[in-house]
């Protein structure tokens, strides 16, 4: 009961008061209470509006398969090859990036990624560089992956690490070979830990405004930097308020198309 | 005889400083139906896997149809196994479990379901190929595991007491479709299990094995008439173990003297026992008899009834003699109401000297 009061009071008024908010109007860089869609009109008839959006859920998306992708054969090793010593300080070392504040990883980042920093240096010796990048896409995702990619490989670790060893066996023992269990097998049996780890990273990135602020440079604009923009500039809150809105639909409807595939079975 | 199918050759498995298997060979004929019978922890599992491929032995040899399959990977083999826990795969339906084995071997969709189907019904569980695993009943999962194992045709079919998990009347229901299906198809089976009425009812062979090694090698019923040590004995059950040293022995009968009295038990094949020498025999329970007056038999001993165990038919009695050592008596019940006891709990249980059965290992 305290928990279900304290969601309402700070989750579910807030969000009603902001939704609410997105229909009132800024007349002389003041909020009035009204009821109209003026903002709705602008915002979802705006091209830059969209672009952002579309721009967003493709950094969001490609955080989340290189996340994934990246993560898997560590979370592989670490589940079956590792020992179970090894793997208790595996996942001990994975908790220790979040004792540090994100920020301050982010700005470490913007050293290395900058054009006077060592991943511009490596660049340049092989005859690539220097290349700054720093205010990139590129840096926005690693920005995205410093954020996320931790969390996905402890929660792929201890998906993969809750899987029947039996079942693995049997695979071999039917004749399925290393490489081919790991799709026909592997896989399937942890869909549920690999969708909700790779969700967690598609929905931290595409709220996370730190990484395309200070390592994306802001431009081309995330949403969240669009919500900071409008806010900012002319006291915008409707107008933040409808692309939170939009955030918050887009995010659910990820989140609950992920968890029905998770959980989809047949028969 | 026939070239066996499988030959275990000073077989050995280790693991750091613990012995599984201690050098162990023994041979598996083709189409027999071969149980591997012991306590926990005796090294039968491990025997199993090692045929799998799941464990690599760490010395001697394991040869199939004459080949040395030492260093061939467990898929590269075709000798399915059966596991305790099915490990059926959760995330697919019935047929696409008993699909996975051909699926992987390559065969195209439409002859990979027509099979499928056709062991799902000859196991009689046809209705419930799209049903989720999950959904399905102990006795049903069980065929579809079975299914699963059978449908690429293997020469050998591997088991891991895969009745175990089952309710009492499902496991007859299914030892009599495994041994069904083992002589319809013709193929060997290698049965693990820690049940001796599982191993006895079903296996053409059964292997007894204790502490990483073989104990007794055999027919149930000549294992269960001639142990060959004490553990056998007592792991079999329903026999009683007497253990004594020689007072005299003819090349006909030893006279041995236990705590109980003087026996006489037949001598065997291989000569007299020296005077003084210890000496166990057996005598199953079931070749023992009661009777409320004294018998002229050789061997009397005269006790008390303890406690009774009616199984049906037959009657199990426990009978504490005058030292306060326990004897076990298998009876048919008419028999059993036959005896007058005459109010007292008195009786002689006796048997003839050659139903005892000297210890071929003391």
């Amino acid at each position: 009961m305290p928990l279900l009061i304290w969601q309402v009071l700070f989750f579910v008024v807030p969000l009603g008061f902001m939704f609410v908010m997105s229909f009132w109007l800024v007349k002389d860089y003041r909020m009035t209470p009204a009821f109209a869609l003026d903002n709705w009109l602008k915002i979802l008839t705006w091209g830059i509006f969209w672009r952002a959006y579309g721009y967003t859920l493709a950094l969001a998306t490609a955080a989340m398969a290189l996340a994934s992708l990246f993560a898997f054969p560590a979370s592989y090793t670490l589940a079956f090859k590792a020992s179970d010593a090894a793997r208790r300080w595996a996942l001990f070392f994975l908790i220790i990036p979040f004792f540090t504040s994100y920020l301050v990883r982010v700005y470490a980042w913007q050293v290395v990624l900058a054009g006077n920093g060592i991943i511009s240096a490596i660049l340049g010796f092989v005859g690539l560089g220097p290349l700054s990048l720093l205010n990139t896409p590129i840096g926005t995702l690693v920005g995205y992956l410093t954020l996320t990619f931790p969390l996905v490989l402890i929660l792929q670790t201890i998906s993969l690490s809750s899987i029947d060893k039996n079942l693995i066996e049997a695979a071999h023992n039917l004749g399925c070979g290393p490489l081919r269990t790991i799709f026909a097998v592997i896989i399937p049996a942890a869909k549920v830990g690999l969708i909700v780890a790779a969700l967690f990273c598609f929905i931290l990135s595409f709220g996370d405004f730190v990484s395309p602020y200070y390592l994306g440079g802001s431009k081309p604009p995330t949403l969240s930097i669009m919500i900071i923009d409008s806010t900012k500039s002319g006291q915008q809150w409707p107008r933040a308020a409808v692309i939170a809105v939009m955030m918050i639909i887009s995010l659910l409807t990820v989140a609950f198309a992920s968890v029905t595939a998770a959980y989809r079975r047949r028969g | 005889m026939t070239t066996p199918l499988v030959v275990f050759d000073r077989v050995e498995k280790r693991f750091e400083n613990f012995v599984a298997v201690k050098p162990t060979s023994f041979e598996i004929a083709a189409g027999e139906f071969l149980a591997i019978m012991g306590p926990s922890g005796c090294g039968k599992t491990t025997t199993l896997r090692m045929l799998a491929g799941l464990e690599a032995p760490t010395a001697g040899e394991i040869r199939f149809e004459g080949r040395v399959m030492n260093n061939v990977k467990p898929h590269e083999r075709d000798m399915p196994l059966v596991w305790q826990s099915l490990a059926l795969f959760p995330f697919l339906n019935a047929r696409e479990n008993v699909e996975f084995g051909l699926k992987m071997r390559g065969v195209d969709s439409a002859t990979r379901k027509k099979k499928a189907l056709e062991w799902l019904d000859r196991l009689g569980i046809g209705q419930f190929a799209e049903r989720n695993v999950a959904k399905l009943s102990g006795g049903q999962r069980q065929r579809v595991a079975l299914a699963r194992s059978l449908v690429t045709e293997p020469k050998i079919l591997l088991l891991d007491e895969p009745l175990s998990a089952l309710d009492a009347h499902l496991v007859i229901r299914m030892q009599s479709v495994l041994t069904k299906l083992q002589k319809e198809l013709g193929i060997t089976f290698v049965y693990v299990t820690h049940s001796q009425s599982e191993a006895f009812a079903m296996a053409d062979r059964v292997v007894i094995m204790s502490h990483g090694e073989i104990a007794q090698i055999g027919k149930a019923k000549d294992i269960y008439r001639a142990p060959s040590d004490k553990f056998v004995a007592e792991f079999v059950g329903r026999n009683n173990i007497f253990e004594g040293k020689v007072l005299k022995s003819t090349p006909a009968n030893t006279v041995v003297a236990t705590p109980l009295g003087a026996f006489s038990v037949p001598t065997g094949t291989k000569g007299t026992f020296k005077a003084d020498d210890p000496l166990s025999f057996v005598v199953a329970a079931d070749l023992v008899q009661i009777s409320a007056q004294r018998p002229s038999e050789d061997n009397i001993v005269e006790c008390q009834v303890i406690s009774e165990q009616f199984m049906g038919t037959t009657v199990t009695l426990f009978l504490e003699a005058k030292d306060g050592s326990e004897l076990k008596v298998q009876v048919g019940q008419r028999e059993l109401e036959g005896i007058d006891f005459k109010g007292s709990k008195k009786l002689f249980a006796s048997w003839p000297v050659s139903r005892a059965h000297v210890l071929a290992r003391q």
